[in-house]
């Protein structure tokens, strides 16, 4: 049985000054910006990571730049621990606080600021949810490419902490290849800009740094984007097969052929009944194993593709191909899609893992993937980004029994270790955050998370940021 | 006078700075020695990256690549063609403009950040490196990223190296990103546009739903330079379209109807079309056996005419335009004139331009970099610090 | 997500139901983004999620409620655009529902509370009340703006604003008893009379009786049948609420024994909601569990009953109609395309506003107990609308009728009254400038 994952242990000298940072933050923000009753902050204590929960010291709910910069500056001076914290949907356990963190809550920032077609940006402040800013540019003919599945709800200030991946990177990149400019809060409420709408600065790129890195650099809270002139037209086609290994390697192929389809999704028969059940989105159930493969483009375009995807999964086997017929039912098998995991709530509690491997492994790390987890007992639904070898198995147990909740636990490590040992990574676009923390001594070596956190000290000597995420407890530098 | 160090494994080199931060010694970091911005007067000694050469591995059905650092450009890219694979960023070839010699190596490319004209919609070369090996200042082997397309397994070091110029580390082997070559490509000539005609006319087109890969805009100081003069008369606004030979031919009918509205419009003889967009990668007006001033200008993309405009009331500049106006190449007629231009480049809403080349003494006077906010500068030494604790990488000669 | 109530707190029904629905939130936070109060105020406890975690905890720990959680309780719409957008299934309102019933039973309101709410459950629910409320009210108006400066009378100053200009005497259209069907029968119905609609618009169910006896529909207005419960469950009323509710199923009951019934029709969908969930409410009853479900069973809005008769298909009008779908239609009885189709088949040229998942901010009284949230909804509500440059807004549910005249110009009707019109019936009133 692993460990429960250890947060830092909280500072006393913070625990015991509570009433005085919280009358010293009310005066640093607006009335209805800062929770502090311990009823109302019992609902900040996690996120979508729900196997982990810690209730925060306060809330904070800035409505400014300025007033990030005020709660940054108060913090560091006190030595307060700070956690961002945007939609709250992290499913590595990103936004989960600690009990002596003030939780800085990005949700009142929520305005775009600038849509400029002629040089395809936007600017956003970090509240914005992701789909907020497709919305805002669709009837103009615009979209903004990462489209992680619960893009309804995250924000842009999430989405650059972890650097988002979705569905239809496959073609478009993630969060780092679409993000222009932010501007950022130090750790001591030092406010800098970093890009913007002019490409590669010579100097370090810090935009880059920051990307990803998990609310440990600063709190962004203006960001500038890349918008794309929408394709002409979008098919996702359904393609079914008897196996999953059938499915793994159609995908090998049709990317090794030099095809690259706008997405390409997989899900195992578990995660289409799941997906069906909520959706109806028309997804065979006689399949074992399903690719939802989109392309875009022109009619001409998207048929030459078509034709060469359903020649190659012929040669694998497939049993039923479904095209969309209207944009009602390309939007209801999207939604299936991307309201897969939370859907599974309908039948159990779950973890959802995030490996990445190289295609070339992907049937084998299915298999693997299935035997482990059988081997603990436990059932698993498989719903992710085959186009990029970005795996989500989701580890279904009950979270009310705690020894099945330990099993989930322990099969969940062998997989990302598996994923780690087929070449691939340990997540591929949730972010290590609380949950694989303790793992990545299995993909670096200690020197190399050494050269990271000592990078990770030049924004934030003192290790205020989010500071029980991404670096093992032991092997860090002393404070 | 300067040693030349050339390990010929990653330990090895490992083992040079760890010495020479002990001493501690400066060390300039040289790939193929194609892009020198500050000459190596105080002869420091020089760390080469020329014999840790080889393709680690390659395979074509997960477009990903590994070599080692110092592996030449022009073997890779030998290798991909025969997979009909590349480097979607296009890494530029500066040398005929630099007048240096040496062989590019894959290295340097990231090490720049060397990035050509589809850059604006595909990404740069930072956007392609997956994960870098690499040695830094205190002579310690790293590693960060992956070899995998998604990875946000903690911080992206590979980024911040990337385009570090040899100032943080030595990098030993870099994993990157594949792209298949596209099955046709075409060029769309536009002609007889004025710098701010040609701006609006590039804006449309990366409106529509044609998936333009280049916007160029040559004025007519220049547009003889490209492919022996075989562009129409009148200055040339370019669009390229790449993918399935149906599927341009749609688009490429689109587009030139939309830009019917702007000037006369024509197609590029097919056959040079990769010609000319290399010409503009490589910066082929400037390729002039000259030192006169030239600068790498980065601006949003509707900006950049208007800071040609406004340099031009002050002082002699020709300029072309790549990214859709936002990358603005300008050769200055005498003086590098960096205030002037840095205070263009802020009045027109930000950016940054780089010295590239000018003779030795303007380059020694002139910040070739565009100066960085001071909390900025000060992040950056910080970090820099954090690589290379005894500051023993001197910054300038990658390549 | 994980619970932790003990066997003896779950032996109570309410509360296995509540552990139950708790158990299948994922804690995925979808639902934050399409909830009103959280796009508005931008704080987590104001969204289904943090409530939802606000009520488990005060479950869980068999606590009373306190100011905190009700604060963040009262100010839920129950628009129930969450449980549209959840993925797991998350039944939501009636968890929300067990928590109206906890916070009534453990808090004590302040003062001023206690007293709108009294009136409120005292006035509202009955036609002949209300009435005379209104014609006070219009009495009333001028000190309206005189009220809302003073903190402690503000909510009655509002609810003087709220009030129409005139009320409609007692309609017609209230009369208990059978309306024929003037065309070969084809079917038998009851019509909903309620409470609040007949005093505020009589118009909505004359139209429907003119429509659906035009269409061989008999209708009868069952004797007894009052209001439907819903402005008292939504103040966790609990006992009150099924009053109401056990008086409509005998009501009802009656109506079906004699002589059957294909539906009972409600031209309110904030009522509809409620009624179809008579059978749940009651379901703890032996004496009207099974009554009550098979009353649930044949409640249908007027536009869900309608798109079973199959209405022939008009000429366009060159009308343009902005169709709000009430929150009580689309959230609560999950009615999305029907009135549409319905308006479209008429000769309409439909249009839906942007963000037409969010509540308007009527949502029954909180127009009167949230002012400030309810006007700032409104007017995000009111812009999307306008932005169709519709000729009329068409909807189905008199509450947000009330709120959405109070922000535009443009005419509002319910959706009947367009379809009555179209198919042989009178112009309604208030649009005679179109065509």
């Amino acid at each position: 049985m692993p460990d429960k994952i250890a947060f830092l242990p909280p500072k006393k000298s913070v625990l015991d000054r509570r009433d005085i940072i919280v009358a010293d933050l009310s005066d640093l923000l607006p009335k209805g910006c800062l929770v502090s009753e311990p009823r109302g902050l019992v609902p900040f204590e996690t996120d979508a990571f729900i196997a982990y929960r810690n209730v925060p010291l306060a809330v904070a709910l800035p409505e400014t730049t300025a007033q990030v910069a005020a709660i940054l500056k108060y913090c560091s001076r006190y030595d307060i621990p700070v956690v961002p914290r945007g939609a709250g949907t992290s499913l590595s356990g990103g936004a989960i606080p600690q009990s002596d963190a003030v939780v800085i809550g990005l949700s009142k920032l929520s305005r775009i600021l600038d849509v400029d077609y002629a040089n395809r940006t936007a600017t956003v402040q970090a509240g914005v949810t992701n789909l907020n800013i497709s919305e805002a540019v669709s009837a103009d003919g615009y979209f903004y490419a990462p489209d992680p599945s619960s893009q309804l709800a995250c924000t842009i200030g999430g989405n650059i902490g972890m650097n988002s991946g979705g569905a239809h990177c496959l073609k478009y990149g993630v969060t780092t290849n679409n993000l222009l400019g932010v501007k950022l809060v130090l750790f001591d409420g030092t406010i800098i800009d970093l890009g913007g709408k002019a490409l590669d600065a010579p100097g370090l790129d810090l935009l880059g740094l920051v990307c990803g890195s998990e609310g440990q650099l600063g709190i962004v809270t203006e960001a500038t984007v890349r918008l794309i002139a929408k394709p002409e037209g979008a098919r996702p086609v359904l393609f079914g097969f008897q196996s999953s290994e059938e499915a793994g390697s159609c995908v090998a192929e049709i990317i090794g052929t030099g095809i690259i389809p706008v997405a390409i999704e997989f899900m195992d028969k578990p995660a289409i009944e799941i997906c069906e059940a909520f959706a109806h989105a028309g997804y065979p159930m006689d399949v074992e194993a399903l690719l939802i493969v989109e392309v875009e483009g022109s009619e001409a375009e998207m048929d030459a593709m078509l034709a060469s995807i359903i020649a190659i999964a012929g040669r694998h086997g497939v049993s039923t191909i479904r095209e969309s017929q209207s944009a009602n039912e390309a939007a209801l098998i999207w939604k299936g899609r991307k309201s897969a995991f939370g859907a599974t709530g309908r039948i159990a509690d779950y973890i959802c893992m995030d490996g990445t491997v190289p295609l070339s492994q992907l049937s084998y790390v299915l298999r693997k993937t299935g035997e482990i987890v059988a081997r603990h007992g436990l059932r698993v639904a498989n719903v992710f980004h085959a186009g990029d070898g970005n795996m989500h198995p989701l580890i279904l147990y009950n979270i009310n029994d705690p020894e099945d909740a330990a099993r989930a636990e322990e099969a969940g490590n062998e997989i990302l270790k598996l994923c780690v040992d087929a070449g691939g990574c340990l997540t591929g676009e949730h972010g290590v955050g609380i949950e694989k923390r303790d793992l990545m001594l299995h993909q670096f070596a200690q020197v190399d998370l050494d050269q990271q956190m000592t990078v990770r000290a030049a924004f934030d000597p003192h290790w205020i940021m989010n500071p029980s995420k991404v670096f093992p407890l032991e092997g860090r530098p002393a404070a | 006078m300067s040693d030349l160090h050339e390990p010929v494994s990653e330990d090895a080199a490992a083992r040079i700075i760890h010495t020479a931060s002990i001493v501690p010694a400066p060390l300039v970091i040289r790939g193929g020695g194609t892009r020198s911005l500050v000459p190596n007067d105080e002869q420091h000694d020089v760390l080469s990256s020329a014999r840790l050469s080889g393709i680690v591995s390659y395979n074509p059905a997960e477009m990903t690549m590994t070599a080692k650092s110092g592996t030449p450009l022009a073997d890779i890219l030998a290798v991909l063609s025969e997979k009909r694979q590349m480097l979607s960023f296009e890494p530029s070839d500066l040398r005929p403009v630099l007048g240096t010699t040496g062989t590019p190596t894959i290295g340097g490319v990231f090490a720049t950040n060397a990035s050509g004209p589809r850059r604006f919609i595909a990404g740069a070369a930072r956007d392609n490196l997956l994960g870098v090996r690499f040695v830094n200042g205190s002579g310690e082997i790293v590693k960060a990223g992956g070899r995998v397309m998604k990875n946000v397994t903690g911080l992206d070091l590979a980024k911040v190296l990337a385009g570090s110029r040899g100032s943080l580390a030595f990098l030993t082997e870099v994993t990157f990103r594949l792209l298949p070559v596209p099955e046709t490509s075409a060029t769309i000539v536009i002609s007889g546009l004025d710098d701010a005609q040609a701006t609006a006319a590039m804006a449309t087109a990366l409106s529509m739903s044609v998936e333009v890969s280049g916007a160029a805009h040559l004025p007519e100081t220049v547009r003889g330079h490209f492919i022996d003069g075989a562009l129409p008369a009148q200055p040339a606004t370019v669009l390229r379209l790449e993918g399935l030979s149906a599927s341009v031919a749609v688009r490429s009918e689109k587009l030139q109807a939309a830009m019917a509205a702007f000037g006369l419009v024509s197609t590029l003889d097919p056959g040079m079309t990769d010609r000319l967009w290399g010409e503009i990668r490589d910066v082929r007006p400037y390729a002039d056996q000259t030192e006169r001033p030239l600068w790498r200008v980065s601006v949003a993309p509707t900006a950049g005419h208007q800071l040609v405009a406004a340099l031009r009331l002050e002082t002699g500049v020709d300029a072309f335009y790549d990214w859709q106006g936002g990358l603005v190449w300008l050769r200055m007629e005498a003086d590098a004139e960096a205030g002037l231009l840095r205070h263009f480049v802020k009045a027109v809403g930000g950016g940054h331009a780089t010295l590239i080349r000018a003779p030795a003494a303007m380059l020694a006077a002139t910040p070739i970099l565009q100066p960085e906010p001071d909390a900025v500068a000060a992040l950056s030494a910080r970090i820099k610090a954090k690589f290379d604790p005894k500051g023993i990488f001197r910054s300038g000669q990658v390549g | 997500m994980q619970t932790t109530f003990t066997a003896a707190q779950l032996a109570d029904p309410h509360v296995a139901e509540s552990e139950a629905i708790l158990r299948k939130c994922v804690h995925c936070g979808f639902c934050t983004a399409t909830c009103p109060t959280y796009v508005t105020l931008g704080n987590e406890l104001d969204s289904p999620r943090g409530r939802i975690y606000l009520i488990k905890d005060m479950l869980e720990n068999g606590r009373a409620a306190d100011e905190e959680v009700v604060t963040h309780i009262d100010r839920c719409l129950s628009c129930l655009a969450c449980t549209t957008t959840c993925p797991s299934g998350v039944d939501y309102m009636h968890l929300i529902d067990h928590a109206r019933i906890h916070i009534e039973e453990t808090y004590r309101r302040p003062l001023k509370d206690r007293l709108v709410r009294a009136v409120l459950a005292a006035v509202l629910p009955y036609p002949s009340r209300f009435r005379l409320a209104m014609r006070a009210a219009r009495l009333g108006k001028p000190l309206a703006g005189a009220l809302k400066r003073i903190p402690f009378l503000k909510t009655f100053g509002v609810m003087l604003d709220l009030a129409p200009p005139s009320a409609a005497p007692a309609s017609d259209s209230t009369r208990p008893g059978k309306r024929p069907a003037k065309t070969e029968k084809r079917g038998r119905v009851a019509l909903l009379t309620g409470c609040a609609q007949p005093v505020l618009k009589p118009g909505i169910n004359e139209a429907t009786i003119r429509l659906l006896t035009r269409l061989g529909i008999e209708v009868e207005v069952s004797a007894g049948e009052g209001c439907c419960g819903a402005l008292v469950h939504h103040m966790g009323r609990e006992e009150q609420a099924l009053v109401s509710a056990r008086r409509n199923v005998d009501v009802w009951t009656r109506a079906i024994d004699d002589g059957g019934l294909d539906a009972i029709v409600i031209t309110a969908s904030g009522c509809g909601t409620t009624i179809k969930d008579y059978g749940h409410m009651l379901r703890l009853d032996p004496l009207y569990a099974e009554k009550a479900a098979r009353v649930s069973a044949l409640a249908k809005d007027v536009t869900e009953y309608l798109a079973t008769l199959d209405l022939p298909r008009l000429e366009p009008k060159r009308v343009s109609v902005a169709y709000h779908s009430a929150c009580s239609m689309q959230h609560g009885q999950k009615i999305t395309m029907a009135p549409k189709l319905l308006l479209k088949a008429a000769g309409f040229t439909v249009r839906d506003p942007a963000e037409g998942h969010l509540c308007c901010g009527s949502a029954g009284t909180y127009n009167i107990l949230q002012p400030e949230i309810s006007a700032t909804l409104k007017a995000r509500k009111v812009k999307n609308i306008e932005a169709t440059k519709a000729d009329i807004i068409a909807t189905g549910n008199i509450g947000c009728i009330t709120q959405i005249a109070t922000g535009t110009a443009i005419p509002i009707l319910h959706t009947v009254e367009l379809l009555d019109w179209a198919y042989g019936g009178e112009k309604p009133e208030g649009i005679s400038a179109l065509s």
